[in-house]
């Protein structure tokens, strides 16, 4: 139908790549009478994201337009949807004020955990309409500071910006981010604050002085309620006051308001834990009848807000149509902010550690927390600021300490040399990659590999022609020589701590099915194998340079002692060696002798699901040489009765306990080796029961569980 | 985009059908798809416009498939195929199977069949999209072969993340090692070393 028509086009107006303006009226006149309901007219490029993007006008489930009450938020304000006073009965009035409060902390709670900022905080039409509070000195001030967090948050999102989740979140469409004024919001409300204070202290004071402060005129009308709702109010307002000092005291150069930003911390706990308390007062003194219990109400006293309208900015929502979206209840923001204020805490009370390796140490246990968008996009700002690490150390000292160059090189020219600058950057992306959520962490992590490949093979030329010309002419050749070896261990080590935190993660994500657990654990020990082997190598290149530093003749010889006892750190992967190993050989007799989790699909085999998972380290050859064959090659005579000889979780265990004195004063390490100790000790009983009964007892059933480590499963055995 | 089957699970308000009361048809034209909108809409939370199913069943008719029990349909799938980075990759858009009929294998040969079909068209490999708590459809496609390639973070807009999950077909290349391997440990591991087109005729004909 289409290409019997010519359709005249325009080239006078500019279009996108490939396209051009045509004028289709005469074709859509010709074809609108043969056209049914349905059916559309389209270009070549229509395509499924097109197709998605269609939407059918008047279905509820994809025309925002139709579920709008009011066309306009002036319409809305017109029709008292956002009335100020919000009741000519102060009373009243006070308790709207603390529904509008607490109705915006349970919108702001929800926008930090993913949602858009139009359909939650800017929901309040008092928050899009600055002016018409103006009369309101206590909702005033509170819409300004609101303003202001939620312009300071995003900023800091913004600013870190390597999270997939940012998109909706500082995702603004024109809203009123930033009022006029809001700058001075604390000062606004700390006069409310003092208002606030006295009336309290006027209404708490006996008799006898009432005179003296009869002049102050009371925040409502009802003296029996005059204590709560100051109180209630009070700790709202001081909330907002001392979650705006946290931010703003992170926010300094360097972590220099970290300390700052602690007292502000505590403080908004504590206003927290207050406003918890006046549940029960706002509850029983709720105006009118609001239902029974709190639930999934959105404020404490279990009200429904007035002046809110989700449906006002949903045409300003996502490309997508809209969704009613469901705010978080009251109960959940408060627990919301207080897991917040908790991670911000950890962050501030970090020692800004010098050492790479302790800050990625720190990151991967703060991590386990499960800290949300706000609280890493912090620590990320706080980690890299101007392309330094906390701001501070320049990337190269920070390789140079992690590396452990000897102290000259600091000055050296070697810096400006460009591969290592590259490097610099390496670390700087590691550095962000690692604050992201899990899931996109592990994505990065997979991608990043392959550069620090790369990155190897390029210092490993440069350093050879550089220092070719140099040793020639110079007689600095042997700190070069140093140097560069140094840093290769140090960039293979880091290239394999990558790689086993990327398989790692794999476990928190849940991306491991029970039947590809025996590849996952066979390449993680061969991954950790060569972590230990480098991290033993960096320490004992360390150790060399160390001790030149003109020690005496004795001392070189109880060092000498000293560097053929393996270092904690390389016995502590020496546990997860074990561990990983010993899973793999159970879990692989487990399938050679009893058909425990058999691998065949019937479009494809175990090699597919291994080159699948296993394809950026086998991309990046970490390690060389391995391979599905290899896989094979040492899984397929895994025997029960063999295993228990040779049984690994024994040596595992026999370690994390000889390491308990190496590491007492380190509460993260010390839990860690209880984790080993604890699986391993479970999983050599499970190895006995099964090599016992096994053969003799058909219904025995072996299953894996995440009992006692994160990552290393727990054999259990039951009868089915 | 979303499947909604529940192999685990059996339900029990529609008597015990026969594998044979199934009956499973390649989408033949408009008049099917009335009856896929309908089960889609019905039991997926997302809305997809018409043209978006009319996207997929008619560039690729032979990919979407019907089961129907006594004349009613209770099951779908719905798929493309096509260039992706440099991969010729199936893509299975959207699998439903109403609730009283679910946990009885349906899904599993309404998406097989699909698959079959990407495979012989000369597909490298075949993707989806899952709730991650849709643990139904995860067994379902972890005992076809797929992985759980990727975790994308709150990828519905209910807030729920999604796996990404990746089926791998074998790649030719592949097979001369894995033979040599096959010849080396003749007593150990064969059933993973038959190559998968000897194995599904070897498992048709039990």
């Amino acid at each position: 139908m289409a290409e019997k028509l010519k359709v005249p086009i325009n080239p006078s107006i500019s279009s996108g790549e490939q396209t051009v303006w045509a004028d289709v009226s005469s074709l859509l006149q010709f074809t609108c009478k043969e056209l049914r309901d349905g059916e559309l007219i389209h270009g070549e490029n229509f395509n499924l994201f097109a197709a998605m993007s269609a939407l059918e006008i008047m279905d509820p489930k994809m025309d925002s337009g139709i579920v709008c009450r009011y066309y306009s938020v002036d319409e809305a304000i017109e029709n008292g949807a956002a009335p100020v006073p919000l009741s000519m009965d102060r009373t009243v009035d006070v308790q709207c004020t603390i529904d509008i409060m607490d109705h915006l902390l349970a919108c702001e709670a929800t926008w930090h955990k993913g949602h858009s900022l139009a359909q939650t905080v800017f929901s309040c039409i008092y928050l899009l309409r600055p002016d018409i509070t103006a009369s309101h000195a206590l909702l005033h001030s509170y819409c300004k500071v609101i303003r202001a967090t939620c312009n300071a948050v995003v900023s800091v999102v913004s600013d870190a910006r390597t999270h997939e989740e940012e998109d909706l979140f500082t995702m603004t469409y024109g809203l009123p981010l930033k009022g006029d004024g809001d700058e001075k919001c604390l000062s606004l409300l700390h006069a409310v604050e003092e208002t606030i204070s006295r009336q309290l202290r006027a209404c708490k004071a006996p008799l006898s002085k009432k005179r003296a402060v009869e002049d102050i005129e009371p925040l409502q009308t009802n003296p029996d309620l005059e204590e709560g709702y100051c109180k209630a109010l009070l700790c709202r307002i001081r909330f907002r006051k001392h979650f705006n000092h946290v931010l703003t005291s992170m926010k300094r150069a360097q972590g220099r308001g970290l300390e700052l930003a602690r007292k502000h911390i505590a403080s908004c706990l504590s206003e927290l834990e207050c406003i918890l308390k006046s549940l029960e007062f706002l509850m029983s003194n709720a105006c009118g009848t609001c239902g029974d219990g709190i639930g999934d109400k959105t404020t404490a006293s279990g009200c429904q807000p007035i002046g809110f309208d989700a449906t006002l900015n949903c045409r300003l929502s996502a490309p997508t149509p809209p969704r009613a979206i469901k705010i978080l209840s009251w109960k959940k923001a408060v627990e919301y902010f207080q897991k917040l204020l908790h991670d911000l805490d950890i962050i501030c009370s970090y020692s800004l550690d010098p050492l790479l390796e302790g800050v990625l140490r720190f990151v991967v246990e703060f991590q386990k927390f499960k800290p949300d968008l706000v609280a890493r996009a912090h620590l990320q700002l706080l980690l890299v600021q101007d392309g330094k690490l906390y701001g501070r150390d320049p990337i190269f000292a920070v390789i140079s300490k992690a590396a452990a160059l000897p102290e000259v090189s600091k000055n050296h020219d070697i810096q400006k040399n460009e591969v290592l600058v590259q490097l610099g950057q390496l670390v700087i992306s590691l550095l962000k990659i690692i604050c992201t959520n899990a899931a996109w962490q592990r994505r990065k992590l997979g991608k990043i590999l392959q550069d620090w490949r790369v990155i190897y093979i390029q210092l490993e030329l440069s350093f050879r022609k550089e220092f070719g010309e140099i040793s020639s002419t110079s007689i600095d050749e042997n700190l070069c020589m140093k140097i560069s070896k140094h840093i290769l261990v140090w960039v293979e080590e880091q290239t394999y701590w990558i790689a086993s935190r990327f398989l790692v993660l794999g476990f928190e994500l849940e991306l491991y099915s029970p039947g590809e657990y025996c590849m996952v654990y066979w390449y993680i020990y061969v991954v950790c194998i060569k972590l230990a082997e480098k991290t033993h190598l960096k320490m004992l290149t360390s150790n060399e340079t160390g001790k030149r530093k003109g020690k005496k003749k004795k001392d070189a010889v109880k060092d000498l002692a000293k560097d053929y006892q393996i270092p904690p750190i390389v016995l502590l992967l020496q546990c997860h060696i074990y561990l990983a190993e010993g899973l793999t050989m159970m879990l692989a007799a487990l399938r050679n002798e009893h058909k425990v989790f058999p691998s065949a699909g019937q479009f494809n085999t175990e090699h597919e699901r291994f080159i699948q998972h296993f394809e950026l380290l086998q991309k990046a050859s970490i390690p060389d040489h391995i391979s599905y064959l290899s896989f094979k090659e040492s899984t397929t005579h895994a025997r029960l009765s063999t295993l228990v000889t040779h049984n690994c979780f024994k040596d595992a265990q026999k370690i994390a306990k000889e390491l308990r004195n190496s590491f007492s004063h380190d509460p993260e390490r010390m839990a860690e080796l209880r984790r080993i100790e604890q699986v391993a000790e479970h999983n050599g009983v499970a190895l006995n029961l099964i090599s016992q009964l096994g053969t003799l007892d058909p219904s025995l059933k072996v299953y894996f569980e995440f009992i006692h480590h994160p990552y290393f499963a727990t054999a259990v055995v039951k009868r089915s | 985009m979303e499947t909604k089957t529940n192999e685990e699970e059996r339900v029990t308000t529609v008597e015990e059908l026969e594998g044979s009361e199934i009956e499973y048809l390649s989408y033949g034209g408009e008049h099917h798809l009335p009856l896929i909108m309908r089960l889609v809409d019905e039991e997926l939370s997302e809305p997809y416009s018409i043209f978006t199913y009319r996207y997929f069943v008619y560039l690729w008719p032979q990919l979407s498939f019907l089961a129907f029990h006594r004349g009613k349909c209770v099951g779908t799938v719905v798929c493309k195929m096509g260039e992706h980075r440099n991969t010729f990759r199936g893509y299975i858009a959207m699998l439903v199977v109403l609730k009283p009929y679910r946990g009885r294998g349906i899904a599993t040969e309404l998406v097989t069949r699909s698959i079959k079909v990407m495979m012989e068209s000369g597909c490298e490999e075949v993707t989806l999209e899952a709730e991650v708590t849709n643990k139904g459809a995860l067994a379902l496609y972890g005992r076809l072969g797929f992985i759980r390639a990727k975790r994308l973070f709150r990828y519905y807009l209910n807030g729920v993340d999604a796996f990404r999950l990746k089926l791998l077909f074998p790649r030719p290349e592949f097979q001369s090692s894995l033979h040599m391997m096959a010849d080396r440990n003749e007593n150990h591991g064969q059933k993973d070393i038959i190559p998968p087109e000897e194995r599904s005729l070897l498992e048709e004909s039990f």
